[in-house]
């Protein structure tokens, strides 16, 4: 979790009326009109709905008990997204070093509806999304490394200067302009030339 | 300006980052250039292309959900598979390895480093829905579940859904450990449990 220094208001400038009210109350009034932006930013990072709900609610969960330190973030938003940021290199690493463990049943069991393991189906929403180029975007952003999507993201989306980021994110600036330079170099290597012409560009 | 002067160029290009000297000179070279010009429009549609993807609606429910866990506590929740599996296929690879080479033993082992948070991604497979299922889960010696103080069992009702059933455990390994960790799951009459080996991982606290 960083540290807030960068984000953080004068103490005075908080109100005692916000500062005796229930955490809880204080936590939805700052967090609710910022779930929407978290879960967008999420889902460019993972490109997948259940993992960006997933990553929204470990933050929300993780920033509940420093609600009192919410409340001194002159700018909330650069903050949070700092916050989903470490949260979503955090879990994409420690999801590499943490294998799906499939539990085996201590005894046998006969016609034990827990036994079985049908095959996967797709969803509707994998199934469009498979489809045409929205699909062949995503594909392309998943071939990207953790960091050179959360810089796409980040800075072509939504728009934070380099400069922003090396400080939201506290990383070197050339740092990032070779993440972004390599990203964007492999965007178009893996999304060839045709249908990203000028006059047929993607439509949603 | 040369071709490769141009294409050291074209991130601050698409950015707005060149000063009048330098965008002067790369419009000139783009006036004479079809191929850098080619280079230039498909880096900007490739960019538009990626800023035009939107996210699926947000889930109806999932705000006042995702916000009540965070400020009241939960048990932990099951993960759709698909999502998961679409991001950590390789991942999946791996655990199917190994699940193979450890199924004669019918326990499975987990390795763990000591004082340091980790998710225990356990898969749950029902041949078909179950409603309101009864799983328990109960810690071995030296294993906290992470947010959870002291608590060393937690029991709660739960719906599975047909197929793999994903649970993210956040445990903390304090010591050695030689029990394991049990997980309990009953549905009308029956009931069937589950264990897990959770080592201590060296290797892995050295490397901190």
């Amino acid at each position: 979790m960083p540290p807030v220094s960068p984000f953080r208001r004068t103490r005075a400038a908080t109100s005692q009326y916000r500062r005796a009210r229930p955490a809880a109350l204080n936590f939805e009034d700052l967090l609710r009109p910022q779930v929407e932006y978290l879960y967008r930013l999420a889902w460019r990072f993972t490109g997948s709905v259940a993992d960006a709900e997933d990553l929204v609610q470990d933050v929300l969960i993780k920033l509940y008990p420093r609600t009192r330190e919410l409340l001194e973030i002159e700018r909330l938003r650069p903050w949070l997204a700092r916050v989903l940021y470490h949260q979503y290199v955090d879990s994409v690493r420690q999801r590499a070093r943490s294998p799906i463990v499939e539990l085996v049943a201590d005894a046998e069991g006969e016609d034990n509806p827990l036994d079985a393991l049908p095959a996967m189906k797709d969803g509707p929403e994998e199934r469009a999304e498979r489809s045409g180029q929205r699909e062949r975007i995503l594909a392309a952003l998943r071939r990207l490394n953790p960091e050179q999507r959360a810089v796409v993201a980040m800075h072509d989306v939504e728009g934070y200067s380099l400069e922003e980021l090396a400080t939201m994110l506290e990383t070197p600036l050339g740092t990032l302009k070779s993440r972004l330079h390599r990203a964007r170099e492999r965007l178009r290597a893996l999304l060839p030339m045709e249908p990203f012409s000028a006059g047929e560009r993607v439509k949603q | 300006m040369e071709c490769r002067d141009f294409t050291t160029q074209l991130d601050d290009l698409l950015d707005g980052q060149l000063d009048a000297l330098r965008q002067k000179s790369v419009q000139e070279h783009l006036g004479r250039c079809p191929d850098c010009r080619r280079r230039h429009e498909h880096a900007v549609a490739v960019r538009e292309a990626v800023c035009k993807l939107s996210p699926p609606a947000l889930h109806p429910g999932f705000m006042d959900q995702a916000l009540s866990r965070a400020t009241r506590g939960t048990h932990p929740r099951w993960h759709p598979v698909l999502g998961m599996a679409l991001a950590a296929t390789l991942v999946l690879g791996v655990a199917v390895g190994a699940f193979l080479t450890t199924r004669p033993e019918s326990v499975q082992t987990v390795a763990l480093t000591i004082d340091r948070p980790e998710t225990v991604r356990l898969m749950f497979n029902s041949a078909k829905p179950l409603k309101a299922a009864t799983l328990s889960l109960a810690l071995p010696e030296n294993v906290e579940f992470v947010g959870y103080g002291d608590r060393r069992e937690l029991s709660w009702q739960t719906d599975l859904r047909e197929g793999g059933n994903l649970m993210q455990l956040p445990l903390i390994v304090r010591g050695a450990t030689k029990d394991e960790l049990v997980a309990s799951l009953s549905h009308d009459g029956s009931s069937k449990t589950f264990r897990l080996r959770i080592e201590v991982d060296d290797a892995g606290k050295r490397g901190m």
